[in-house]
């Protein structure tokens, strides 16, 4: 996972203190962000965390309870959707069924200055982008998925709104598909440079894409920071758990070092780690340290290591082709741990039951409170 | 499959009853002779003929088609309102107040027509082409509604949004997109009120005053055993048109769903 080099352009958007109450139930519980223009910014959680309902507030579909939505610096309190320079692509891609495809993608140009000639080079070249040229012509409702997705993408942009809000506009496609269409993004908005908002519950998609994520749980923002740091640093067990896999052990924190804690984790002894491994901030006494499938190596027959280096009983093979996830009992701890490795020559498949040496390193591990 | 010989001589039976006394409407209103019966007595065209020459038909479908019209074209507006609310907005009272709307649906007819007498006879309005107009919309609207609501809902919320989202007013965004896709069913709203109050009788006979319509109308002449072949061949001519109607809104319905790409939901037929 490359990361993309950050654009720290000027703020874009703004939340102070936003809430939200559907009557008794409080969606939106005090966000605070801002999201920097020609950003790809993810709004991730699980359905009902009210990541949609917050790009709704963007697109001005919502209101809000209280707090400042700003665009571009304006409060956006007294502005209708239908005035701000923010476009959207529907989860549901809401292509007007009666109207051709180069009508829908015009739809937006109807209320704007200029000849039909310009307005329809505009519309040419909209469709050009996102690779449909030559289908103006067709009725919007004998498209395919993918397409109505392009369709759908070329009359958000064709405004060159300040911001394009996409409200899960992948979850439709297949998985091909899907990925294609992941790349096919980033490129548009590299190209374009128009500040991306994606709301999205598949935690994949938004590392894949995003300059910056946000993972949201009940109104919340629970951590706001560029996929690597996120997988790498999750502040909370909650997060962590969400994004990608994660192995969880009870641990101790025995003493506050220089440097960092010293911890005490269950079944594999006393841990020096850093303060940077820690963002979630502990205190002191019982915590838990959490580390990723990836970070632990099966040694095989007459492999050495400067790591650390634990025993255990192979419980679980789980075969991808490239890569086999192993379920491995630890001697000392309970659950197994969850293992990752990629499948080179030289690296037959384990057997269930085969005693296996595997190597860690303290350096991989993240303390949770 | 002996269950399938069963539904199938079911189906015929069923058939034959529907639509053999409108077989036999034709039959008589070409038959020369006054007895409604068999045998055939030969053919004729006078019936037609005589239809032309009656003023006071003349006039009952004169007066149907106005009431028809207006009615068509009034309780279908109301139902475009009532069914956008309610499929649309939350209002306090909002299922008392549909329920009240769809009343008339189930009222014994004749207590609306007697209960609306009293009111105008009370209220001292005269008894006209309107009070029938008045009467007919109460009734034609919940059917209106029933089918406009149904074609509002499966309309999706997100197409208004997007086109307000892409800059138009909430009324250019009814005008361009939600009344485009809602229109077979507008159609279908405006066919069946004209249905409905151009054989409607019971309202029209109470509230119409001096001026027949067209049920009324025949109701009346069926005291004149010489005119009842007449009354077949307007009959006749009343289903040909019926048939016709039928046919050119199934068109536009059919037509409508292949540019929208909706599926057929079976609409009318």
């Amino acid at each position: 996972m490359t990361e993309k080099p950050t654009m720290p352009g000027p703020t874009m958007i703004e939340f102070r203190d936003v809430q939200k109450y559907y009557g008794d139930y409080h969606a939106l519980r005090g966000i605070t962000a801002e999201i920097r223009a020609g950003e790809f910014f993810s709004l991730l959680g699980p359905s009902g965390c009210g990541k949609t309902t917050l790009l709704r507030t963007i697109a001005g579909f919502e209101s809000i309870s209280s707090g400042v939505v700003l665009i571009d610096g304006k409060d956006m309190a007294q502005v209708p959707a239908n005035q701000r320079p923010t476009n959207m692509v529907f989860q549901s891609y809401a292509i007007f069924p009666h109207l051709t495809v180069a009508e829908n993608v015009g739809f937006g140009l109807r209320r704007e200055a200029g000849s039909r000639e310009d307005k329809a080079r505009r519309v040419t070249e909209a469709l050009e982008m996102v690779g449909l040229k030559g289908y103006g012509a067709r009725a919007a409702h004998a498209l395919s998925g993918g397409q109505r997705q392009r369709v759908a993408l070329a009359r958000a942009l064709i405004l060159k709104p300040k911001v394009l809000l996409l409200d899960e506009p992948l979850s439709a496609l297949d998985k091909k598909m899907r990925e294609n269409m992941q790349v096919e993004l980033i490129k548009l908005q590299r190209q374009v440079g128009i500040t991306f908002i994606l709301v999205t519950h598949d935690q994949e998609e938004a590392l894949v894409m995003s300059d910056r994520i946000a993972v949201m749980f009940e109104g919340q923002i629970a951590q706001l920071d560029d996929p690597e740091t996120l997988y790498r640093r999750p502040k909370t067990r909650q997060v962590a758990d969400f994004i990608g896999t994660m192995n969880f052990l009870p641990a101790e924190v025995a003493a506050q070092t220089n440097e960092g804690y010293s911890v005490d984790v269950a079944g594999l002894g006393r841990c020096e780690i850093t303060e940077a491994q820690a963002p979630g901030a502990p205190t002191g006494g019982p915590a838990s340290v959490g580390f990723r499938p990836e970070t632990l190596t099966i040694l095989y027959e007459g492999q050495t290591t400067s790591d650390r280096v634990s025993e255990g009983t192979v419980e679980e093979v789980v075969y991808y082709g490239d890569m086999t996830y192993y379920d491995v009992k630890l001697d000392g701890i309970d659950t197994p741990v969850r293992l990752s490795m990629r499948n080179l020559p030289g690296r037959p498949v384990l057997d269930i039951r085969t005693r296996t040496r595997v190597s860690w390193s303290p350096g991989a591990l993240v303390l949770f409170r | 499959m002996k269950g399938g010989t069963g539904f199938r001589i079911y189906a015929m039976v069923y058939l034959v009853f529907l639509y053999a006394p409108i077989v036999l409407l034709p039959m008589f209103a070409f038959n020369n002779g006054i007895i409604i019966a068999f045998p055939l007595q030969g053919f004729t065209t006078q019936w037609f003929a005589a239809l032309l020459d009656d003023p006071p038909l003349h006039d009952a479908v004169r007066n149907s088609l106005i009431i028809a019209v207006s009615v068509s074209i009034l309780s279908t507006t109301l139902g475009v309102f009532a069914a956008r609310a309610s499929t649309r907005f939350n209002f306090p009272f909002k299922g008392p107040l549909m329920g009240l709307i769809m009343l008339p649906l189930v009222l014994p007819e004749i207590i609306v027509a007697v209960s609306l007498l009293v009111v105008l006879l009370g209220l001292g309005v005269s008894l006209n082409i309107l009070t029938v107009i008045l009467g007919h919309v109460l009734v034609c609207t919940p059917f209106c509604i029933a089918i406009l609501t149904s074609a509002f809902q499966s309309l999706d919320r997100s197409l208004e949004e997007a086109a307000y989202d892409l800059g138009e007013t909430p009324l250019s965004t009814f005008r361009l997109i939600i009344l485009p896709l809602v229109m077979p069913g507008i159609v279908s709203a405006l066919l069946i009120s004209f249905t409905i109050s151009l054989d409607e009788f019971i309202i029209a006979f109470f509230l119409a005053g001096t001026q027949a319509t067209l049920p009324v109308y025949i109701f009346s002449q069926f005291r004149f055993p010489q005119a009842v072949p007449v009354i077949m061949a307007l009959g006749t001519i009343l289903v040909c048109l019926s048939i016709l109607l039928l046919s050119i809104a199934e068109f536009f319905r059919r037509r409508g769903l292949a540019r929208s790409g909706a599926k057929d939901t079976g609409g009318f037929l």
